[in-house]
């Protein structure tokens, strides 16, 4: 059973490890407070907020658990121990997580000292009719696959005449499958869509290093969202405290909306993200566009079983705004007909889709529509273009479209990335697009062609600003430091339906 | 007014395991009577009950237990529920040396078997939701604390392999030592391999034989004045100083990651208050939860010097004593087998220690008679709630 006024409390607290300070003594605690112990009523209306969502903290001592109470037993074995921060000022309970204690854990020990950093994660399993528990105390080892980034906030510099993406971040998972030439991104155990879009957004606002508070509104574009109804886009709010904090009443100014449209749900709020900004009399406003899925397929074999070779698991964020601008938009255009390519009813566990018609009344179709549309009412050819991204379900479909238009290997190889990660549904385009701003120079131009089964398609072209290689050095997990890395790790295809099953029992 | 001093004057007791086939009622009538029975108190004569259990809401819906009591003794006195036997102790020497009453039934009891697949879950109660939240068990703390003792003292190479053995000669006493027990949850001898492959096939510090079980069982005592007590039994047991402290619920927050200062505190209040000194204790009952809560708990108690309770089980252990040597003194240490071995029924846990020691005192342990050169004046009953955020410290003397 799951308790609303007890979820509302320990997720306020726990997704962002919420603590306070002590500003006459210094002592910090874990869970805010009025009071300093140590000081007493002289320290009323003194104690400072602080959180540990974006430190570094250290793994004191550890022990393996592998007879964990009920609702871990998913997760179990496992590392807990207790974490410090700041060195040694506050202590608290953790999980290990993006980590399978196997046998060699024995020597567990050896984690004892390590730096780790805080993840947002579910907490546990529930009810299927329940609220999705989450929480912070999951951390994982900082000098593994996931680094830790300061988030400096710097003030906005350079205003730009048209708006444009001023920061972004892209997440998969360390875990990974690989099937002949196509690897694809696999949550832990705790992960899900919700899980991705935070960390995507965390990442974004590392990168473009805007004021949390300065965000008006998020946009989460999933087809994976572990509820029917509930938005995502509300959790990354309070999680990344998006727009000002009003404390009192624990909200957030923000607005907050989640989108669906199969994979183009994120990139079809790119142009009114960006107008948003864009809107008049309203200054030094930026808006935050997720893509995160964790999309389902039916086990092989099994009818539908076909996507399970493909899906992948992860998301993107692109922070918009008009002031130190990384990209500026150009122009867009979208196209839509309905076109039952793929769907999935509510209720139902894994979606259908339409077998060879996916390709050519779909897909190609619709890509092929909206790039040349832009293309000719841009007065573009493609020589005109740097890079060149499409929606990239496998590795066949994007290099096919791009071909048709008229773009050779180096404009769209780049930005073709799906052998790496997987489909990842909403977050697949805006990941391909990343993917070219790790490497653009300034004053490049880049096509982006979406594509949404049901169907549709955005075409947006963005051209670069020297702000782009400013910012490359807030950027540590980049696409290429995601897609090679000593640290990922390869499971069968066992392991990996009982990953993607998660804590819920199968 | 000179406060009274509260005496014990009889103490009731079940078998402490699985009683798959037993309400819990019938369990709580069990030893009380046998506390009852063996001075030939009538129930008329009790002015109040304190009762203790931690689980009972749980694991049996009895929600409020005072009514079942009340049927039970077919008495309508005053009635507390606490969660430890000692907190019940507590509240009832309150009373008694107030003069508020004259006679008071102190009893405790849990049925903990009864939700075998999720009392591990209940558990957690007894943490901060936080450490539940992060995937704590009711065994991680004592393995965390283990390790943080063994980083803070440096210890490691072939001392690391003294500890570990010391901390399975712990267990393997406690099971040698419950032999004797017909009381006790295990008639069964251990030895150390087996306690070491247990750790092993677990990959953790402790293994199963580090814990005590899940128990059910019940105790009781009977309690009044030391004037009075006469009346009732020549050998009457004085409680002359009890105590409890508390500390933080979160153990990682705490300052000490490597002992339990409530124990710390209430063993000097308690010293205090009974006017002796720690070398006057001649036998004590540790609330050994774990070998590695015995273990640190001697030192916090005061017996060994921190980081070296260790040195001073195995030095005993191997020269085959039957006490711990601590200085010039020997203290002989949970001779019922302890938590370890007699079981860990929670609210009668504390019921069974004093049971213990109020039976060695008057010489009435049977086979288990502790063989002392001198004759036994002090014990001292240590009981913990949670992972050391409060401990109870009760310092019995005969007479």
């Amino acid at each position: 059973m799951s308790s609303e006024p007890i979820e509302r409390r320990v997720a306020y607290i726990g997704d962002r490890l919420r603590g306070s300070s002590c500003t006459s003594c210094g002592k910090e605690y874990f869970k805010p407070r009025d009071y300093c112990g140590t000081c007493g009523r002289e320290s009323l209306g003194r104690m400072k907020d602080i959180d540990f969502f974006y430190e570094e903290g250290t793994l004191e001592v550890c022990t393996l658990i592998n007879d964990p109470t009920n609702k871990f037993t998913r997760l179990s074995p496992y590392i807990y121990g207790i974490v410090s921060f700041h060195n040694g000022k506050v202590r608290f309970p953790g999980r290990l997580t993006d980590h399978m204690a196997n046998d060699e854990d024995s020597r567990f020990t050896d984690f004892e000292g390590r730096k780790v950093v805080p993840r947002f994660r579910r907490r546990h399993a529930a009810e299927p009719s329940g609220i999705v528990p989450t929480i912070s105390l999951a951390f994982s080892l900082a000098d593994e696959y996931y680094p830790h980034q300061e988030y400096k906030i710097s003030e906005p510099s350079k205003e730009y005449e048209k708006p444009g993406i001023v920061g972004y971040g892209v997440y998969t998972s360390r875990f990974r499958i690989r099937e002949g030439t196509m690897e694809r991104s696999i949550p832990f155990l705790d992960e899900d869509s919700i899980t991705a879009a935070v960390e995507a957004g965390k990442i974004a606002l590392v990168h473009s290093g805007v004021d949390h508070e300065s965000i008006c509104k998020v946009y989460v574009g999933s087809e994976s969202n572990p509820y029917a109804v509930k938005p995502i886009a509300a959790k990354v709010a309070q999680v990344l405290k998006l727009g000002e904090e009003c404390q009192e009443e624990g909200v957030q100014c923000v607005d907050a909306i989640d989108t669906e449209f199969a994979c183009k749900a994120a990139t079809s709020m790119f142009k009114d993200a960006a107008s948003l900004v864009y809107y008049p009399g309203f200054e030094q406003l930026n808006t935050l566009v997720i893509g995160a899925d964790n999309s389902q397929s039916a086990p092989r074999g099994e009818p539908g079983g076909e996507l399970d070779l493909f899906v992948g698991y992860g998301g993107g964020a692109f922070i918009f705004g008009k002031y130190d601008v990384i990209a500026q938009f150009e122009g867009w255009i979208s196209i839509t007909s309905d076109t039952p390519d793929f769907w999935r009813r509510d209720t139902q566990a894994y979606p259908s889709h339409g077998g060879r018609f996916t390709g050519e009344p779909a897909y190609f179709k619709h890509v092929t529509k909206a790039v040349r549309k832009l293309m000719d009412h841009l007065k573009l050819t493609p020589g005109d273009v740097d890079y060149f991204v499409a929606h990239q379900p496998n590795a066949a479909f994007p290099a096919r479209v791009a071909a048709n238009l008229g773009f050779k290997e180096e404009q769209y190889l780049p930005g073709l990335r799906v052998s790496n990660f997987g489909n990842t549904y909403s977050g697949c385009s805006p990941i391909g697009l990343a993917a070219i701003l790790d490497v653009a120079n300034p004053d490049e131009r880049i096509i982006v062609g979406s594509y949404g089964s049901g169907a549709g398609s955005d075409a947006y072209s963005f051209i670069t600003t020297t702000q782009l290689i400013n910012k490359r050095k807030r950027q540590r997990f980049t696409i290429n430091y995601q897609a090679d890395n000593r640290f990922l790790t390869h499971v069968d295809y066992a392991t990996y339906r009982r990953l993607k099953d998660g804590m819920q029992a199968a | 007014m000179k406060a009274k001093c509260p005496a014990i004057v009889s103490v009731g007791r079940t078998k402490f395991g699985e009683h798959y086939e037993v309400e819990p009622e019938k369990l709580v009538e069990e030893a009380g009577l046998a506390a009852l029975d063996s001075v030939g108190i009538e129930r008329e004569d009790l002015g109040a009950c304190h009762f203790s259990d931690y689980f009972l809401p749980i694991t049996n819906k009895i929600g409020l237990e005072e009514g079942f009591l009340s049927e039970l003794l077919e008495l309508n006195i005053p009635m507390e529920i606490t969660r430890s036997f000692s907190s019940a102790l507590s509240s009832a020497c309150n009373g008694i040396q107030a003069g508020k009453y004259d006679l008071v039934l102190v009893g405790g009891m849990e049925k903990m078997t009864d939700r075998w697949d999720k009392i591990r879950d209940d558990l957690m109660l007894l943490e901060d939701p936080w450490s539940y939240y992060a995937g704590c068990t009711p065994e991680a703390n004592h393995e965390l604390m283990l390790r943080a003792y063994i980083r803070k003292y440096g210890i490691k190479g072939r001392q690391l392999d003294i500890l570990s053995t010391a901390l399975a000669e712990c267990s393997v006493k406690s099971h040698k030592s419950a032999m004797k027990n017909e009381y006790a949850q295990f008639h069964k001898e251990i030895s150390i391999d087996t306690i070491l492959r247990a750790r092993t096939r677990s990959r953790r510090p402790l293994g199963l034989f580090d814990f005590a079980p899940i128990s059910d069982g019940a105790s009781a005592l009977i309690l009044t004045d030391s004037e009075l007590a006469g009346s009732y039994t020549d050998k009457p047991v004085s409680v002359l100083g009890y105590s409890n402290a508390t500390d933080y619920i979160t153990f990682p927050s705490r300052n000490s990651l490597t002992g339990f200062l409530a124990t710390e505190l209430a063993m000097k209040k308690a010293l205090r208050e009974a006017a002796i000194k720690i070398g006057d204790i001649s036998i004590l009952q540790l609330y050994d939860q774990s070998t590695m809560m015995g273990m640190v708990s001697l030192e916090d108690l005061g017996l060994c010097e921190k980081g070296k309770a260790w040195k001073e089980i195995h030095d005993s252990f191997k020269a085959d004593h039957d006490y711990l040597e601590v200085g010039e003194r020997n203290v002989f240490v949970n001779v019922n087998g302890g938590l370890k071995a007699d079981g860990n029924p929670l609210g009668a846990t504390g019921g069974a220690e004093i049971f213990e020691v109020f039976q060695q005192l008057r010489n009435e342990a049977g086979e288990r008679q502790i063989k002392s050169d001198s004759e036994l004046e002090h014990g001292c009953v240590h009981e913990v709630e949670g992972f050391g955020t409060k401990a109870y410290i009760c310092i019995l003397g005969r007479n």
